[in-house]
């Protein structure tokens, strides 16, 4: 845990480095490079909250709204 | 230690801020959302395991559930847009048939009875709003939900705010959301008959079935729930930021706490102190699930996702969770689209997941009946899963296929298989088809 904090830590100090430019942006605009999970994945993401025990920290719903775990 | 991290984490977030560059003057406003979407989803989900909660931990898991839901997203102006998500689900299970296994002749924890538990419908709606700033650069959302089923209902609401600078290259988001959901408990059926009674075996189920094993059957230590709520408060944070022309980075920090009735009402427990009771096949429950009144979770996820080249992308997440519970997990995604033309994609897929067990889980006939929490239910023990599937994606940007007045998108489709260690298995396909107004 502690090794992939500063991990973190150490990615987002790289935001120094020089911007992309939005004409520079056409692999970042791919539909599949989009930073959140596919909108037909939910119904993937309701059962493995029901199944499992942890949630959240995907972008999307973080908990409550059932009696799941 | 993690204090610090948090606080090196604060700080970087803001570093990033502090780069922001001037906006000019806003000359041409594009729409945030040129027309009216309308999304169509579905899925079937079918599972099968041994160790079925509802009858303490052995038993039949096997479930379907089919669901549909609608969402539209409209542009109210060139700035706002409103999105209203209506779902119905339906399942069949004979898992939670046996939260009053007693009407079949023969009740055992391996096959379903015919109650009314056997099956549920879901109803679920979700309005949101989102408004943008001249500029595009800040985002404020907020929404409401509501959801009901036989035995749970719930209210949510919340809102948020995203900002983007260091022309756009950074996204920095804020949000917070509170559900307040309800329990109307259903208990197992011996022993609410044992308390309707009076706290003994002369009526309901033990007037027509014999008791065999322990005849003194006595769950004197069950009572019923007082309080029936169930209170769930999030924070949430999250950073994107593109690192170069084709690799991009978001991280997601969630702060969730719960209060109330955090266990399964049906959910049997036996203890290991006391000799068992039986009705034919059935072990007659001590007690049902206890678990504390309160839940802090703090999970933290990241996506990187890598543009290859043309006709493939990388996508990988990774999330750590801990809770106050004692359960820790790994998660860990891989994907890889293959665009095979210019309207079809493919994406193989794999998801790996690891988590420790609850302090307070303990496998069938394990816990002791002076033990203040316990739960027999798999989905709190210690086990991992390998999930596998596949994708196809059609998408047509000319939208040359219309129905009525709404021309076809694309379409989604996603096949995946679930294999849990302690033996539970799954399978899920869903299918997503966007049309645009026209």
């Amino acid at each position: 845990m502690r090794k992939i904090v500063i991990g973190l830590l150490v990615l987002f100090c790289l935001q120094a480095c020089s911007a992309v430019k939005e004409y520079e942006k056409i692999a970042i605009n791919d539909p599949d490079m989009k930073l959140s999970a596919r909108t037909s994945e939910r119904f993937e993401t309701t059962f493995q909250v029901y199944r499992e025990a942890s949630a959240g920290a995907n972008g999307g719903k973080t908990g409550g709204g059932c009696g799941c775990n | 230690m993690k204090r610090i991290a948090f606080i090196l984490f604060l700080f970087s977030i803001f570093s990033g801020i502090a780069q922001e560059k001037e906006a000019t003057e806003v000359g041409f406003k594009k729409r945030v959302l040129e027309t009216t979407e309308v999304d169509f989803l579905s899925s079937y989900y079918q599972q099968d395991g041994i160790h079925s909660a509802v009858s303490g931990g052995s038993g039949t898991e096997n479930l379907t559930d089919v669901t549909a839901a609608i969402v539209v997203a409209m542009p109210l102006s060139d700035d706002e847009i409103l999105t209203a998500d209506v779902g119905i689900s339906a399942y069949s299970s004979a898992s939670s048939s046996n939260i009053n296994p007693f009407d079949t002749q023969n009740p055992t924890p391996w096959q379903s009875s015919s109650g009314a538990s056997q099956s549920d419908q879901l109803a679920t709606l979700a309005l949101s709003y989102s408004a943008s700033s001249d500029d595009r650069n800040t985002i404020w959302n907020a929404h409401i939900s509501a959801s009901k089923e036989y035995d749970y209902s719930s209210l949510g609401f919340g809102g948020g705010i995203t900002k983007e600078f260091n022309d756009k290259n950074t996204e920095l988001s804020l949000s917070a959301s509170a559900y307040l959901d309800t329990w109307k408990p259903i208990y197992p059926k011996e022993l609410q008959d044992f308390k309707d009674n009076g706290d003994n075996l002369s009526g309901g189920i033990f007037n027509y079935f014999t008791i065999t094993g322990n005849t003194a059957y006595n769950p004197a230590q069950f009572t019923f729930h007082q309080d029936k709520n169930r209170n769930s408060y999030s924070v949430s944070l999250s950073l994107s930021q593109i690192i170069t022309k084709k690799l991009q980075l978001s991280v997601f920090l969630d702060i969730l706490q719960q209060q109330g009735l955090l266990s399964t009402p049906y959910q049997r427990v036996y203890f290991k102190d006391i000799n068992p009771s039986f009705i034919n096949d059935f072990q007659l429950a001590n007690d049902i699930e206890r678990l504390p009144d309160s839940r802090f979770k703090l999970p933290i996820g990241a996506r990187l996702h890598y543009y290859i080249n043309e006709r493939m992308v990388l996508r990988t997440y990774y999330r750590f969770y801990s809770d106050n519970w004692g359960i820790q997990s790994h998660t860990a995604n891989i994907e890889l689209p293959v665009k095979i033309s210019s309207k079809f994609t493919v994406f193989p897929m794999y998801r790996y997941y690891i988590q420790t067990a609850s302090d307070y889980f303990a496998p069938i006939n394990t816990h002791l009946s002076t033990e203040k929490y316990y739960t027999s239910d798999y989905d709190l023990s210690s086990f991992d899963a390998n999930q596998y599937g596949f994708g196809i994606n059609y998408t047509d940007i000319f939208t040359n296929a219309k129905v009525w007045k709404l021309g076809l998108k694309n379409i989604d489709f996603r096949y995946n298989h679930y294999d849990r260690s302690d033996g539970l298995k799954a399978d899920i396909i869903s299918l997503g088809i966007k049309f645009i107004m026209q």
